[in-house]
């Protein structure tokens, strides 16, 4: 039995997980971003006119939290140059013109019956395929597993999917049950332990059956079912839902014996130990109202999105927003010359029919933001010192505990931008803790000029 | 026409909200009302509908007045207004004359809600405060039950509850079943037992209140008259007269959940709504004046903010250990302070 967790909310769930998954063919030209992940940025490997193949490693860092990228097609390098990132800014990218032949690279070979047992031998080949935290966080797979050896007791994969409109965790269940299957008990040895739990809301009732059918426990894999609400796929709310362990304020998942891998990470795992296959593709949801049709797609990494776009028909109506990930979480682009990446779980359409701003955001003290906050904080006395700049009380309401769920400002019928602010409040606390570092250290140098 | 051409808004997360706005919750808590509105209308007549008219529409007049007056963004369209004009009405006799409600409406629009910035930022009910404000300036009106149409003699127009309350209280000479339909006389809206219960369901199913505030308000005043009672009655039947008059269920279910007067944590609504109990119950047994409820609510309503401050909620991930931990850290911390001050 799941446990429960405070609060949530019921958002409009919009899902729809029949339409079947298309495939994307990829686009002339890819253009790979070398930050897919949290960490360190890559370097490119390769050089302007070089010919790769798909799969082909093309950006490396040493660095421990990293995590390599891989060509997504195969073709000719034609720029290295800064390209609109999805999130934001201008970050260097490898062009490539796509030769159309897919031909794939050989230099991560399916690993042997035995490495497939090897611990060491799974962790090493996670880090070299460049999987990261497909459900949105990026961080590096290998990295997050390694930090929990011998602290962590309890594996859980995250198969909530509780942001509106996703469907791509649903469809890799339903489409590639074994392989996930296969995927999770890797991840499961890759972290020494016996056992994983997979926890997955009700609402995909058909994967649920689906997966208990294939025998889930010869893989030591438990399929737990979950409650339906959002956000019951956050790492906290997760890890309290299967073991009714909660995470201190400030603390990490492994504080308390956890680890969360999220659904397509599993699946990306299985593909790169089994089949040899890099991180470059994954299954997305391309919703919203200003698109005539909602798709569900397999797509290579660099897409643009207005390549996707024509993909999907074109728009029906004009675009407001676009959405990357859920409309929960997600974060906003600005520019459809950036391309999708390892963590895009979604790209939303969004057109003046899903917004719901007023002009004049009022609180009217209804407390529903205390109601629904899984935090279990004060929405409102944050948003009032935030407004005030008041960091003391800010820090007294917890802000910085806050996980951006957005249920607060989902439920807030005097429509606060709650959500936002504590985003903002968060970015001010540390440019605050930085500029006091930076005194301090000067202090400390004038100090020991003196 | 090419991609290119847009221009994206950058949007604040969540990009999706629910459909529920102030407008909608403030309707929702007009619909509550319907039901104590119609056995209003069933007990005094149609006429009974012109007090709550004027009252609706100075109150929607003051609020939009007012906002222009002062330059500010009109909000009338939220219907906090209105709301507060039907409560208003719904706290003054049938027969209330017509004018009476517009010098309530200013009070409560004016002087209560918009003084201190409106919606959300008042820290009186603005329906009670008129109420009182009106209570206190028009005392022979607004005690004058004659408008009610059963009324036939004079004892009947007095309320049960000032019979209950009376030098020498006697049983009510309305029967309990119809104190609970609303047969009785008394202020518009609050006769009807029934159907303010009813609305307060309604509420309660559509998540418009917590069950917090009513719960542990009406909890305490049955336990409180239970115990104590009163000259000679069965201590049950005390309790239930007590609960189903003068106001009680209308205030506790519509004027004390009011949104910017209570507190906002589960904690704090809860000894908010034993507060507003326990002052009913000591107002009703020695204020001589057994209206308590509202002068009960008005002076939790000052509390409120401070409950909020004393009931942060527990964090996820925090354990009552923690909590405790935490306090004696602090306290240990300050004593430590004290020593190295008392040491100098
Ligand atoms: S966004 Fe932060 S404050 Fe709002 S509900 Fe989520 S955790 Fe609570
Ligand atoms: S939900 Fe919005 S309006 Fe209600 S108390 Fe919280 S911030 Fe204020």
């Amino acid at each position: 039995m799941p446990f429960k967790f405070h609060g949530g909310v019921h958002p409009d769930y919009k899902k729809a997980p029949d339409v079947p998954v298309t495939f994307i063919t990829p686009p002339p030209q890819v253009v790979v971003p070398m930050a897919q992940h949290i960490g360190a940025p890559c370097k490119p490997l390769v050089a302007v006119g070089d010919q790769v193949t798909m799969g082909q490693k093309i950006g490396e860092n040493e660095a421990p939290v990293s995590a390599p990228i891989h060509s997504p097609v195969s073709g000719k390098v034609i720029a290295i140059e800064p390209r609109p990132h999805p999130l934001g800014d201008m970050i260097p990218a490898v062009v490539i013109e796509n030769d159309g032949l897919d031909t794939p690279c050989t230099d991560l070979a399916p690993l042997t019956e035995e490495e497939l047992n090897d611990q060491d031998a799974i962790l090493i080949r996670i880090r070299e395929a460049g999987i990261v935290g497909m459900g949105g966080a990026m961080f590096p797979t290998a990295f997050k597993i390694r930090g929990g050896l011998g602290k962590v007791d309890t594996l859980i994969i995250n198969g909530a999917e509780c942001e509106p409109y996703l469907n791509g965790d649903h469809l890799t269940m339903l489409n590639h049950p074994e392989e996930l299957l296969k995927g999770i008990q890797l991840a499961r040895i890759a972290s020494g332990l016996d056992k994983a739990y997979y926890g997955i809301e009700k609402n995909k009732q058909d994967a649920i059956d689906l997966l208990n059918s294939l025998h889930p426990e010869q893989y030591g894999v438990e399929i737990v079912p979950e409650e339906v609400k959002y956000p019951q796929g956050g790492e906290k709310l997760q890890i309290k839902a299967i073991t009714n362990r909660e995470v201190k304020p400030g603390g990490l998942p492994a504080g308390v014996g956890c680890n969360v891998i999220s659904t397509q990470t599993a699946y990306a795992i299985y593909r790169a130990c089994y089949e040899g296959v890099p991180c470059f593709e994954r299954t997305l949801t391309m919703a919203g109202s200003a698109i005539a049709h909602p798709v569900n797609a397999v797509c290579r990494v660099g897409t643009p999105f207005s390549y996707l776009v024509e993909q999907c028909g074109g728009f029906v109506k004009e675009p407001k927003k676009v959405v990357l990930g859920g409309p929960m979480m997600g974060l906003i682009a600005t520019n459809l010359e950036a391309v999708n990446i390892k963590g895009t779980a979604g790209i939303l359409f969004f057109t003046e029919e899903e917004d719901r701003t007023v002009e004049n955001p009022t609180c009217i003290h209804c407390g529903q933001c205390l109601t629904v906050c899984p935090m279990k904080l004060e929405p409102l006395y944050m948003y009032k010192y935030f407004q005030k700049r008041d960091f003391e009380k800010m820090q007294q309401y917890h802000v910085l505990d806050c996980i951006e769920c957005g249920c607060c400002s989902y439920n807030c019928p005097g429509r606060l931008p709650l959500t936002h602010s504590f985003k903002t409040a968060k970015i001010l606390f540390a440019v605050r803790a930085a500029e006091e570092k930076a005194r301090a250290e000067a202090a400390a140098k004038e100090a020991e000029h003196k | 026409m090419t991609p290119k051409e847009y221009t994206f808004d950058a949007g604040y997360q969540p990009q999706v909200r629910a459909r529920r706005g102030t407008r909608e919750i403030m309707l929702d808590v007009i619909i509550a009302l319907l039901p104590a509105v119609a056995v209003g209308v069933w007990q005094f007549g149609f006429a009974a509908l012109i007090p709550v008219a004027t009252s609706i529409a100075s109150c929607v007049f003051f609020e939009w007045g007012y906002r222009k007056l002062m330059k500010k963004p009109s909000s009338i369209g939220d219907l906090s207004a209105v709301l507060t004009g039907l409560l208003l009405a719904m706290t003054l006799p049938g027969n209330t004359p017509w004018w009476i409600p517009i010098i309530g409406a200013f009070f409560s629009i004016v002087l209560v809600k918009q003084l201190y910035g409106g919606i959300g930022k008042n820290f009186l009910n603005p329906a009670l405060a008129g109420r009182a404000f009106l209570f206190a300036s028009y005392a022979t009106i607004m005690v004058n039950w004659n408008g009610w149409l059963g009324s036939v003699d004079a004892v009947s127009t007095a309320t049960p509850l000032a019979q209950l309350y009376a030098a020498e209280p006697t049983a009510p000479t309305i029967s309990m079943l119809d104190m609970f339909l609303g047969k009785m006389p008394g202020c518009f809206g609050e006769v009807s037992t029934l159907a303010l219960l009813l609305g307060g369901v309604y509420l309660l199913c559509r998540k418009v209140i917590t069950w917090h505030i009513p719960v542990s308000c009406f909890a305490t005043v049955a336990v409180l008259t239970l115990i104590f009672g009163n000259g000679g009655m069965n201590h049950v039947d005390w309790m239930l007269y007590n609960l189903l008059s003068g106001g009680l269920v209308l205030g506790t279910i519509f004027m004390a959940t009011d949104y910017s007067t209570s507190p906002v944590t589960a904690r704090g609504r809860i000894i908010y709504g034993i507060g507003i109990g326990v002052l009913t119950v000591v107002i009703r047994y020695f204020g001589g004046y057994p209206e308590g409820n509202t002068f009960a609510i008005l002076i939790m309503n000052c509390c409120a903010w401070f409950l909020d401050q004393l009931t942060q909620p527990r964090q996820f991930g925090v354990t009552r250990e923690d909590v405790k931990a935490k306090k004696a850290a602090a306290k240990a911390a300050k004593k430590e302070a004290k020593e190295a001050a008392a040491n100098g």
